[in-house]
């Protein structure tokens, strides 16, 4: 029997996995295909702080404060310095308002609420419900790689997503899902009504597209593309992994 | 396993119970909230208008979700007509809530959300349940806020209600393809 959606029931293996050669490196769970790190330029989106790296902005705050200690080794200097202009309140700690302050897409509107918690429920390791410095490094790192993937994806340089591009990272990541999918998840996910993703919606979108295909996955061991689910199954499922 | 048994296991979701309202008291309601007077109230007069009885804003998502169930017409605003209904609708849940509400705190903790659901005919596990309020606390206070508890019965209606339809022998299993799947659970954002 044909499989109902294509060849393979989820496209290339491995499921979700970013497509050879385009994007290098291993995944690792939830990851992003892995862009070549590269630090952001000053001001540019995705950054946290406003505009970060203008000259006297994050090293500012040395002034009649209290002396910032110096980053702990290893540490990115510059992601320091991010973490202590996002930590407005000099916690330690930075919390879901806070980040969501400091996160802006391209058109400088900040990221949505609820991007804003799925990158804290990613990173907070210790489930503080917080992110603290060491957190916060991985979950920069993390959205400075979807920075790269979504901007190779924008391939008319308008700092958003459409249908027909979505369409086409989803394909390079490895799934085989039809356009019509790419076409619903840009209606659904764009609250503006414009048919575009902004970069926060674009990471969501993604991040929910692999934990759900990962989930579908390892419930389907003969690899049919069908799954068998009881009502209890299907909610906690759904409901575990809804936006 | 905490898998559900029975062959009516996922119950009969229901409406809350009905409530009437004068059309006098609902026009006046009406004009107050729609401050711009363009007959028509938008989703950030609709905000602004609802109380969570606890000072905190109206989650957003819950007005979305609330402004797509009744705006029949598409216009992404509601007129009288739709306003009326979604009146009832927002205030028989909340006398639904208050119920659970024994404290009157604005929110309800897991056990109540359980028997809340339950009485409404759902039978879930506690695992369910763990899952649920993670997912709808959005305070970090292990309870549902009101809005928040809205859009959790809202989510519980409409993906049963995908379960039935996909079970089409009763079962209580349901075989399902992979993009169907994700279109089910993408279709929850509001």
């Amino acid at each position: 029997m044909a499989h109902p959606y294509g060849q393979q029931p989820y496209g290339q293996a491995p499921y979700g996995a970013p497509p050879q050669g385009q994007y290098p490196g291993q995944p690792g769970y939830g990851a992003p295909p892995p862009a070549q790190y590269v630090p952001p330029p000053a001001g540019q989106y995705g950054a946290p702080g406003g505009m970060p790296g203008q000259p006297g902005m994050p090293g500012q705050m040395p002034y009649g404060g209290a002396p910032i200690a110096g980053p702990p080794p290893g540490m990115d200097p510059q992601v320091y310095l991010w973490f202590q202009s996002v930590d407005t309140d000099r916690s330690g700690q930075i919390t879901a308002i806070e980040l969501q302050q400091a996160l802006v897409n391209a058109n400088w509107s900040h990221f949505n609420a609820e991007t804003t918690r799925l990158m804290i429920g990613m990173f907070d390791r210790d489930f503080s419900g917080t992110i603290n410095l060491q957190e916060f490094a991985a979950l920069w790192n993390y959205i400075q790689q979807w920075k790269g993937v979504f901007e190779q994806t924008d391939q008319n340089r308008t700092g958003s997503i459409e249908a027909h591009e979505l369409t086409g990272a989803f394909q390079r990541m490895g799934y085989n899902v039809s356009p019509q999918f790419a076409n619903m998840v840009v209606c659904k996910f764009d609250t503006l009504g414009r048919r575009q993703l902004t970069l926060d919606n674009f990471i969501q979108a993604c991040v929910m597209l692999k934990t759900l295909t990962d989930n579908f996955v390892s419930r389907d061991a003969q690899r049919q593309g069908n799954i068998r689910l009881s009502y209890e199954e299907f909610m906690c499922l759904a409901v575990a992994n809804k936006p | 396993m905490a898998y559900y048994q029975q062959q009516q296991g996922y119950g009969q979701p229901q409406a809350p119970p009905p409530g009437g309202v004068d059309q006098g008291f609902l026009w006046n309601v009406f004009q107050k909230v729609d401050k711009d007077r363009s007959g028509q109230i938008s989703t950030k007069e609709l905000g602004d208008a609802l109380s969570n009885g606890s000072w905190t804003p109206f989650n957003p998502e819950t007005i979305r979700l609330m402004i797509g169930m009744f705006d029949r017409d598409n216009s992404g605003s509601i007129n009288f007509q739709e306003f009326a209904q979604l009146w009832k609708y927002v205030t028989d849940w909340q006398n639904c809530f208050r119920t659970y509400d024994r404290d009157n705190s604005g929110s309800i903790d897991k056990n109540e959300l359980k028997t809340a659901m339950t009485g409404f005919g759902y039978r879930l596990s506690d695992r369910f349940y763990d899952i649920l309020v993670r997912k709808f606390d959005r305070q970090g206070r292990g309870t549902v806020a009101f809005d928040d508890f809205i859009q959790c019965c809202v989510v519980l209606q409409t993906l049963t209600a995908a379960f039935r339809q996909h079970d089409t022998d009763q079962d209580g299993w349901i075989q399902i393809g992979y993009e169907q799947f994700l279109t089910l659970v993408f279709n929850l954002k509001s």
